[in-house]
């Protein structure tokens, strides 16, 4: 296999050394849904040193279309895209040392793995997790690249702690009810934009081409025919509670994260949103009516079905999970049509 | 006037990739509410936002034939 990466070596800013600087990194990967999935298999092809992926879902028949580590087996077999992807992962490279964690990204595992990683690859579908993502690499000094799609519209950033503004900086708090890909529907072409985008620099970071980083704030729209980038580097705020000159990390604390309690008897979860919030039921409602989602509800409440469970959504962003009593599964259900 | 360009969700409320305004003299966040309110525009506070293609912040004034841009972060991945 000598010949192996010779394409990626004749590419001048890589060549032997970057190779070589490739091959001794370990990249972590939040998530292992499409943008998972994508980056992973462009890392594991360019021979990077070793890969972590962190991902609490299975895999379902609604993932195929876009996800493209995934296999029609996987969903019959309901494998944990973790795991599904560490088989296939290895079946593309066999040299790839290569752990998959199933489970939820908390503050604990995130700030763990911090300790032995060059990059975090950002590849959830929700803010509260990119914001810890966000806290831990500014405290541990690790970047991370942040990427996000829903429909044909893409977006992504990259953040190196001590040299560019962070997501904190930008967004001030948590974006409640962003789109997610279950509340707007999503194309393939999207997500391989934000793949592209997100894995060309990795690439930088990893062979430490700190002079070619992107720095700005890309985003496009891929049927409307929109590229914009935007400068952000008068962004940086000293008073940001992330990365400023006094610092707290709002988001590695518990109080700023999503409550959950199984609730006894009733196979039943209950989430609660770190923040008081107001969310738009009747906008919701015909989102998720639109994407042929059976939902009932008054001007309290939407009870929204789904394959295997019942969510019932308040204004103030709590809700139940019917049907469960596993909290990182009710999360992660309310996460998806939340954001 | 000032061109307003629109992403995402607000371009479809809208139904236009962007609108004009005489905005100069105003903040961000006064185009915000004009804009929110004369297109049922939704979801403008968590909505970043550019001058010129560059980051601005809620309060930062505009001036006379400056592009603003609203891009709403999304979730999805």
């Amino acid at each position: 296999m000598s010949d192996r990466y010779s394409r990626q070596t004749l590419f001048a800013p890589i060549g032997f050394e970057g190779q070589r600087m490739i091959s001794q990194k370990h990249v972590l990967l939040i998530g292992a849904g499409a943008l998972g999935s994508g980056n992973a298999e462009v890392l594991a092809r360019a021979g990077v040193g070793k890969l972590t992926i962190i991902d609490r879902d299975y895999v379902e028949e609604s993932n195929l279309q876009r996800q493209q580590l995934y296999t029609e087996q996987d969903v019959i077999e309901k494998l944990p895209k973790a795991a599904a992807a560490k088989k296939r992962l290895l079946e593309i490279n066999h040299e790839l040392n290569i752990k998959a964690v199933i489970g939820d990204a908390t503050p604990e595992v995130i700030e763990d793995l911090c300790r032995e990683v060059d990059l975090i690859l950002d590849c959830t579908d929700n803010f509260e997790t990119r914001m810890l993502i966000n806290d831990a690499s500014q405290k541990h000094g690790v970047p991370w690249i942040y990427g996000a799609c829903v429909s044909s519209y893409g977006m992504s950033l990259t953040i190196i702690p001590g040299k560019t503004p962070c997501l904190n900086c930008l967004l001030k708090k948590i974006p409640l009810q962003g789109m997610t890909c279950d509340t707007g529907g999503i194309i393939g072409p999207a997500v391989q934009m934000v793949i592209a985008h997100q894995s060309a620099e990795a690439l930088k970071i990893l062979v430490e081409d700190w002079e070619h980083i992107r720095q700005t704030f890309v985003s496009f729209d891929l049927w409307n025919n929109q590229y914009t980038n935007i400068k952000i580097s008068k962004a940086k705020d000293e008073g940001c509670l992330s990365c400023g000159t006094t610092r707290t990390y709002p988001y590695l604390q518990s109080e700023n994260r999503t409550k959950t309690a199984v609730l006894c008897g009733r196979d039943t979860v209950q989430i609660r949103p770190p923040h008081d919030t107001v969310i738009s039921l009747a906008t919701l409602s015909k989102q998720l009516k639109s994407l042929g989602y059976e939902i009932k509800g008054n001007p309290y409440l939407l009870s929204i079905e789904m394959a295997e469970q019942r969510m019932v959504l308040f204004q103030d962003g709590r809700a139940l999970i019917h049907g469960t009593k596993d909290i990182t599964h009710a999360k992660s259900v309310y996460q998806r049509i939340l954001g | 006037m000032n061109k307003i360009m629109l992403f995402a969700h607000l371009r479809d409320e809208a139904g236009a990739e962007y609108i004009e305004l005489q905005a100069e003299g105003k903040t961000v966040a006064d185009v915000k509410e004009l804009i929110a309110e004369k297109y049922n525009l939704t979801k403008l506070d968590s909505t970043m936002s550019a001058i010129n293609e560059e980051f601005a912040e809620d309060d930062e004034v505009i001036q006379k034939g400056d592009i603003i841009a609203f891009i709403p972060p999304v979730s999805g991945g």
